[in-house]
C-alpha cells in the first residue's frame, strides 16, 4: 500500500514539474512580450501591439489582414502603433471577453455593448480620466460634455461612448408599398394608440400580413417603446423620465396596465403576429417576405432616413414625443482600456484615432475604398461593381460600433447629411432627470438574477398580447416581487439619492 | 517482513508495464480535469478582474444564494429530477429493447438500415432540433398544425403557449435524439455475450423469451448500471438545448420547461458573473457526486461485481 | 421453434421499421423545407410535399463556399487525427483498469470516474489550455480537449473489456511469455474490435460536430470547423433573440441573419456528410460488431 502511494505521488510531483517548467517558461515568454510592448517615447522603436476585440453580428470579414494592413499604414506612422484587430462573433462575445479577463490575455481596447456597468463594476476597464487629458483630446472635442459626463461612474470615466444616436423618440416603421397602397396618413400618428385604424385597415386588406410585429428578434411589441428612464436595468424605473426621482416600478404602473390590455386587444383582434411570443425572424425579414408590416421602433435620424433596411422601403414615423437622453441610451456602446492592456498610454492615442482620424473611422467601419466601396458622390458611398453584401470581404454595417462613426462615409441610400441631423438630434433632445446616473447591481445581485427568470417568464407574452393580462399580470407582479424586486428598487433609490446629493 | 516488501516489489515490477500504458490517459486526466478544480475556488469569490482571480475577496457562500432564494427553486429542482428520471427508465428501457430486437434480426442490410436511421438523430444538434420541432408546431406553418390536425379534425394548438403538452413533447425528443446512441452502446454489449450461452439454452429449450430475460438482459447488466449511474450522477444537469431551445425560450412554459441549467443562464445572463455561474455548476456537481456515491453503496449490497468502484 | 423465430423476426422488423420511419421523417421535412419558396413556407405551412421548389437558400450558401470547403477540411482533419488518438489513449488507459488484478485499480477507476462528474469549469480549464499549452488558435485546441470524452469512452471500453476479454487466454500468454504489451496489442485490441468500432464511432461523431472548443479557443475564422461556421451563423439568432437591447441596437448590423430556408439548408449540408460517409463508415463498423460476434 505504502509503495502505491508513494508511486502516484512520484507520478503526480513528476507531472507537477513538468506543467510548471511549461508555466514558468510561458512566464518568462510572457515577461519578454511585456519588454516588448513597454511603452517607447521614441517613434523609432519598434511598434507597440495592440489587440483590439468588437462583437461582429455576420460571418467572419473574409479581409481582416488587409484591413489591419490598411491601418496600420496609418497607426504606425502617426502614433507607432500596430493593431490587431480580433472580430468575435456576437453570440460568443460576452463568454470570450470573460475568459480572456479571467486568464489576463493580450487584450488592449473593447467596447462595451449594453453592459458598460457590469463591465466597470467587475473591474474590466482602467479609469480613463487622466488619459483622456493626456493623449484624449480627439475624442473630447468629438463628444459633447455632457455625453462624456454620462459616462461617469461614482464620478470616474471608464469608458467613451461612441458617436451615436444619444436619444430615442418612440416611433412606427411601416412598409412603404403598404403605406401608399391603401393611402395611409402618416401625419395622424401622435400616439401609440392611434395606431389601431391603420393596423385594421392592412389586417382586413391583406390577411396573409401580420400588421404589428416584435422590435427584434425575441423582443416584445413595446421592447423599444419608452416613456421612462430605464434607469439601467427596468428593474425600477423612472416615469416620464422625471417623476421627481422617485423610482418606481414599472410594472405596477397603471400605465403598463393600460399598455398590456391594449396589446391584448390587438392580439386577440389578430393585429399582433400570433407567435411573437416565440418570433426567431428578423422583424425587417419578416417584413420583406409579406409577413409583417410594421413594427415600433426607436424614431431616430437614421431610422427616418428612408430605404436601405434590408432592401424594403420603409417608412417610418416619429410620435410627437420629444426625444430624450437617458444614461443607458448613451452608454449602450462605450469604448474602454481593459485591466489586461499593458500599454494603457497607447491604446489611448489609438481610442484618440478612432474619434479623430477619418481615414482610420472609414477603414475600421466600411473597409478598403475601391475593394471594399467606391465614393459615388461627396460622401456617399456603394459597393464596387461585382461586389454585395454576400461576397464582400468587408461589410460589417456597424458604423455605431465603431467609435466616431460621424468621421465616416454614409451609405447609398441613405441620407447624406444623415451625421449633421444625427448631430442637430442629439443636440436638440430633452435630458431625462437621472441623466448620469448608473446603477451598481451587485448589492442586490441575488435578487436581480431571480427577478431575470421572472421577467424572461412574463414580459415577453405580456407585452405581445399573448396572455390575459387581467389574470397574468398580477402573478407577475407577485412573483418580481417574491423575487425581491421591491429591494432592488429600495437600492437604486438609494444609489440614485447618493447620486443626486453628489451632483450638487 | 522483507519477503513481503520483496513480493510487492515484484509485483509492482509485473505490472509497471500497465501503469505505463496508462500515463497518456492518467496525464491527460491530470490536466484536463484535475488541474482546473482549482477554479472550484471561484464559487466562493467574489470576482474582479481588476484584483485577478487568485486576489479576488473570498464572499463565503454568498454566490450560492440566488440559487436558493427564488420561489422558483422548488419548481426547477423538481422539473430537473423528474425530466432526469424520465429519461433515464425512458432511455434505457427503449435503448435495450430496441437493441435486443435489432440484434434478433438475421438480415445484414435491414441491420444496417434500421441503425443508420436510428442514429440520425443523434447526429445534428439541439439547435437543429429546435429547427425541427419548429417546423413541426409552428402556430402558422408548423406541420401538425397544417397538416396533421386538421385531417384529424382538431383546432390548431397553440404548442408553444401551453405547458401542459411539454413534458411529453420533451421526454419524446430526448428519447428521439437519444435512442440510436444507446441502442448501439447496448448492441455493442450483446453481440459481445457468448453464442454458447444461448446455443446451451435453446437445446434446453428454451424460449426466445426466455432467452432474453435470462442470458441477455442479466449479462448486459453492467454496462446498464455503468450508464444509470452516469446519467445518475448528472442528474441536476440538464441538456441545456433541449430545455431552452427547443422550447424557444417560450415564457409561457416556463411552469414545465424551467430547469436548473436555464434558470441559472437566465438569472446570469444580464449580471455575466462567473463567481455566481460557477457556484451553480459545483452545486450540480456536488449532489451528483453525493447520488452517485449513494447508488454505488446501493448496487454494491446487490451484487460486488456490479458497482463501480 | 421455428414459427417462433418467424414471429420475432417480423415483429422486430415491425418495431423498427416504425422507429426508423419516426426518426427519418423530420429530416424529410428538413430537407423539403430547405428546397422551399420561402413564400410557400408562409402560404401553405412546412409540408412534405412543396408546392413551388427554390434553390435560394442553396445558392447563398454557394455563394460562401471558400469559407465552407475549408471548414470542411479542417473539420476532416480534426475528426480523423482526433479519434485516432483518442482511441489508442483511451484503450490504453481502459485495458490495464479493466484487469482486476491491477493494484490500485479501483483507484484509478475511481479517478476516473471523479473527473466524469466533477469538473473546475470552463474558466480554469481554459486558462490552464491557453496560457500553460498556449493552445490558442491551433489545431490542437480542437482536438485536445475532447480526447477521453471526460473518461466516458474509457468506462465504457473497460467495461467491454472486463465482461468480453477472459481472463484465462490473458494468462495463458502471460505464461507462454508474451509481454503486456503484446498481450494488449495481439490479444486485447483484436477482440475488442466491437467496442474500438463504438467508441470511435462516437468520438468521431463528437469531434465532427463540436463547435464549442472552436467558439472558445479560436479567434483566427481560417481554423473555424464546418460545425463553428454553422452554429455561429444559427448562434447569433439564439443571442439575440435572448438579448433584445442589443438586437435593437444593431438592427442595422444583423441584415444577413439567415432566413428559414436558409436555416434548414445550413442544416441539411452539416449534416449531409456524415449521411453519405456513414454507410462507409458502417461497413467496418457492422464487421467490427459481426468479428466481435463470431469470436464469441
Amino acid at each position: 500500500m505504502k509503495t502505491k502511494i508513494k508511486m502516484l505521488s512520484m507520478l503526480l510531483i513528476g507531472s507537477m514539474l513538468l506543467l510548471s517548467a511549461c508555466s514558468s517558461n510561458n512566464n518568462s515568454s510572457d515577461a519578454g512580450a511585456t519588454s516588448d510592448s513597454s511603452e517607447s517615447s521614441e517613434p523609432a522603436g519598434k511598434p507597440t501591439e495592440l489587440t483590439v476585440a468588437f462583437p461582429i453580428f455576420s460571418a467572419q470579414p473574409k479581409d481582416m489582414t488587409l484591413i489591419e494592413d490598411a491601418l496600420n499604414k496609418i497607426t504606425i506612422e502617426k502614433i507607432n502603433v500596430k493593431v490587431k484587430l480580433m472580430p468575435i462573433s456576437f453570440s460568443n462575445w460576452m463568454q470570450q471577453t470573460n475568459l480572456m479577463f479571467s486568464s489576463g490575455e493580450k487584450l488592449d481596447l473593447m467596447p462595451t455593448i449594453s453592459n458598460y456597468n457590469q463591465a466597470v463594476v467587475q473591474g474590466q476597464l482602467i479609469p480613463l480620466d487622466e488619459l483622456l487629458e493626456k493623449h484624449g483630446q480627439g475624442i473630447t472635442s468629438a463628444l459633447d460634455p455632457a455625453f462624456l459626463d454620462a459616462a461617469r461612474v461614482k464620478g470616474t470615466i471608464y469608458g467613451v461612448p461612441t458617436l451615436h444616436e444619444m436619444a430615442s423618440v418612440n416611433g412606427i416603421t411601416m412598409k412603404k408599398e403598404i403605406v401608399e397602397k391603401y393611402q395611409i396618413d402618416t401625419s395622424k400618428l401622435q400616439t401609440i394608440e392611434d395606431l389601431e385604424d391603420v393596423l385594421k385597415t392592412v389586417k382586413a386588406g391583406e390577411p396573409n400580413m401580420a400588421p404589428l410585429l416584435p422590435s427584434t428578434i425575441g423582443a416584445s411589441i413595446l421592447n423599444d417603446y419608452k416613456t421612462f428612464d430605464e434607469l439601467s436595468n427596468f428593474l425600477g424605473v423612472l416615469p416620464s423620465f422625471d417623476n421627481d426621482l422617485k423610482v418606481v416600478n414599472h410594472f405596477e404602473t397603471e400605465e403598463y396596465a393600460e399598455q398590456l390590455k391594449l396589446m391584448r386587444k390587438w392580439y386577440e383582434e389578430g393585429l399582433i403576429l400570433q407567435d411573437a411570443s416565440t418570433n426567431q425572424t428578423n422583424p425587417l425579414d419578416l417584413v420583406k417576405s409579406n409577413r409583417g408590416f410594421a413594427f415600433l421602433l426607436s424614431a431616430h435620424p437614421a431610422a427616418l432616413s428612408e430605404g436601405a433596411a434590408g432592401g424594403v422601403p420603409m417608412k417610418t414615423v416619429a410620435f410627437s414625443q420629444p426625444a430624450v437622453s437617458t444614461t443607458s441610451q448613451i452608454t449602450n456602446t462605450m469604448w474602454g482600456i481593459t485591466v489586461n492592456s499593458k500599454a494603457p498610454e497607447k491604446a489611448m492615442e489609438f481610442l484618440n484615432l478612432m474619434y479623430s482620424d477619418k481615414d482610420i473611422a472609414n477603414v475600421l467601419i466600411w473597409g478598403i475604398e475601391g475593394k471594399h466601396y467606391v465614393v459615388q458622390s461627396g460622401n456617399v458611398i456603394d459597393f464596387p461593381e461585382g461586389v454585395d453584401a454576400s461576397n464582400s470581404g468587408y461589410y460589417l454595417n456597424a458604423g455605431w460600433l465603431f467609435g466616431n462613426q460621424f468621421l465616416s462615409y454614409v451609405w447609398n441610400g441613405t441620407d447624406p447629411d444623415l451625421w449633421e441631423k444625427v448631430k442637430a438630434f442629439n443636440a436638440s433632445a430633452t435630458k431625462s432627470k437621472a441623466l448620469g446616473f448608473t446603477f451598481d447591481p451587485t448589492p442586490v445581485k441575488t435578487e436581480a438574477a431571480a427577478i431575470g427568470n421572472v421577467i424572461t417568464q412574463y414580459r415577453l407574452p405580456l407585452e405581445t398580447g399573448s396572455v390575459d393580462p387581467d389574470k397574468v399580470l398580477p402573478k407577475f407582479i407577485e412573483n418580481l416581487k417574491a423575487a425581491g424586486i421591491d429591494k432592488v428598487i429600495a437600492e437604486k433609490q438609494k444609489q440614485l439619492d447618493e447620486w443626486t446629493k453628489a451632483k450638487q | 517482513m522483507s519477503v513481503r516488501l520483496e513480493n510487492v516489489r515484484k509485483k509492482i515490477w509485473k505490472f509497471s508495464p500497465l501503469y505505463f500504458m496508462m500515463l497518456p490517459g492518467l496525464a491527460y486526466l491530470l490536466i484536463n480535469n484535475y488541474l482546473p478544480m482549482y477554479g472550484i475556488t471561484i464559487a466562493f469569490k467574489d470576482i474582479n478582474f481588476a484584483k485577478g482571480i487568485w486576489g479576488s475577496d473570498w464572499n463565503g457562500m454568498q454566490n450560492f444564494k440566488f440559487l436558493f432564494s427564488s420561489s422558483d427553486a422548488y419548481l426547477i429542482t423538481r422539473n430537473t429530477i423528474l425530466y432526469n428520471a424520465a429519461f433515464i427508465v425512458i432511455g434505457m428501457t427503449v435503448g435495450v429493447g430496441t437493441a435486443i430486437l435489432l440484434n434478433e434480426i438475421k438480415n445484414k442490410l435491414a441491420v444496417k438500415f434500421y441503425q443508420s436511421a436510428l442514429l440520425l438523430p443523434y447526429l445534428i444538434s439541439m439547435v437543429l432540433v429546435s429547427y425541427l420541432v419548429y417546423s413541426l408546431l409552428s402556430v402558422n406553418v408548423g406541420f401538425m398544425n397544417k397538416t396533421i390536425l386538421p385531417a384529424l379534425g382538431i383546432d390548431p394548438i397553440s404548442w408553444y403557449n401551453e405547458p401542459k403538452y411539454w413534458p411529453f413533447i420533451l421526454v419524446f425528443v430526448n428519447l428521439w435524439k437519444g435512442i440510436g446512441f444507446s441502442c448501439v452502446v447496448f448492441l455493442a454489449a450483446i453481440i459481445g455475450i457468448n453464442k454458447e450461452y444461448y446455443e446451451a439454452a435453446m437445446l434446453d429449450g428454451a424460449s426466445k423469451w426466455q432467452q432474453i430475460r435470462k442470458i441477455t438482459i442479466p449479462l448486459i447488466t453492467p454496462i446498464v448500471i455503468m450508464m444509470m449511474m452516469l446519467s445518475i450522477g448528472r442528474i441536476f444537469y440538464s441538456d441545456f438545448g433541449l430545455f431552452y431551445q427547443v422550447p424557444m425560450n417560450s415564457g409561457a412554459l416556463f411552469s414545465t420547461t424551467n430547469v436548473i441549467d436555464t434558470y441559472v443562464f437566465r438569472a446570469l445572463m444580464q449580471l455575466g458573473d462567473i463567481g455566481m455561474s460557477a457556484a451553480a455548476g459545483l452545486y450540480q456537481s456536488v449532489v451528483g457526486f453525493i447520488l452517485v456515491i449513494l447508488s454505488n453503496y446501493a448496487v454494491r449490497k446487490f451484487s460486488k461485481d456490479n458497482a463501480l468502484f | 421453434m421455428f414459427r417462433e423465430n418467424r414471429v420475432w423476426q417480423w415483429g422486430s422488423h415491425i418495431m423498427l421499421l416504425l422507429l426508423s420511419l419516426a426518426c427519418i421523417a423530420p429530416f424529410l421535412l428538413l430537407f423539403t423545407a430547405s428546397l422551399t419558396d420561402e413564400q410557400s413556407i408562409i402560404q401553405n405551412g412546412y409540408s412534405f410535399f412543396p408546392k413551388e421548389l427554390s434553390l435560394a437558400a442553396y445558392k447563398y450558401i454557394w455563394e460562401q463556399s471558400s469559407l465552407i470547403f475549408n471548414a470542411y477540411g479542417i473539420t476532416i482533419i480534426v475528426t480523423v487525427f482526433g479519434t485516432a488518438s483518442s482511441l489508442i489513449i483511451t484503450s490504453m488507459l481502459a485495458y490495464p483498469l479493466s484487469r482486476q488484478d491491477l493494484p490500485g485499480g479501483k483507484f484509478f477507476a475511481f479517478l476516473l470516474f471523479f473527473a466524469l462528474l466533477f469538473n473546475g469549469g470552463l474558466a480554469p480549464t481554459y486558462i490552464i489550455y491557453t496560457q500553460l499549452f498556449e493552445l490558442k488558435n491551433t489545431l490542437a485546441a480542437l482536438i485536445i480537449p475532447g480526447l477521453l470524452m471526460n473518461g466516458f469512452s474509457v468506462l465504457m471500453m473497460r467495461g467491454f473489456f472486463m465482461t468480453t476479454v477472459p481472463p484465462s487466454v490473458l494468462e495463458s500468454a502471460s505464461i507462454d511469455g508474451a509481454s503486456e504489451f503484446t498481450i494488449y496489442r495481439k490479444i486485447v485490441m483484436p477482440l475488442s474490435l466491437p467496442i474500438l468500432a463504438v467508441v470511435g464511432l462516437l468520438q468521431g461523431l463528437m469531434y465532427w460536430n463540436d463547435w464549442f472548443n472552436g467558439l472558445i479557443y479560436l479567434t483566427n475564422p481560417k481554423l473555424y470547423s464546418l460545425q463553428t461556421v454553422m452554429n455561429q451563423l444559427m448562434s447569433n439568432i439564439q443571442f439575440l433573440a435572448n438579448n433584445s437591447t442589443v438586437g435593437s441596437l444593431a438592427s442595422g448590423s444583423m441584415q444577413e441573419l439567415p432566413s428559414e430556408a436558409f436555416r434548414m439548408a445550413i442544416a441539411v449540408i452539416s449534416i449531409a456528410p456524415i449521411m453519405i460517409a456513414y454507410p462507409f463508415l458502417q461497413k467496418y463498423f457492422v464487421k467490427g460488431l459481426a468479428i466481435g460476434a463470431v469470436k464469441g
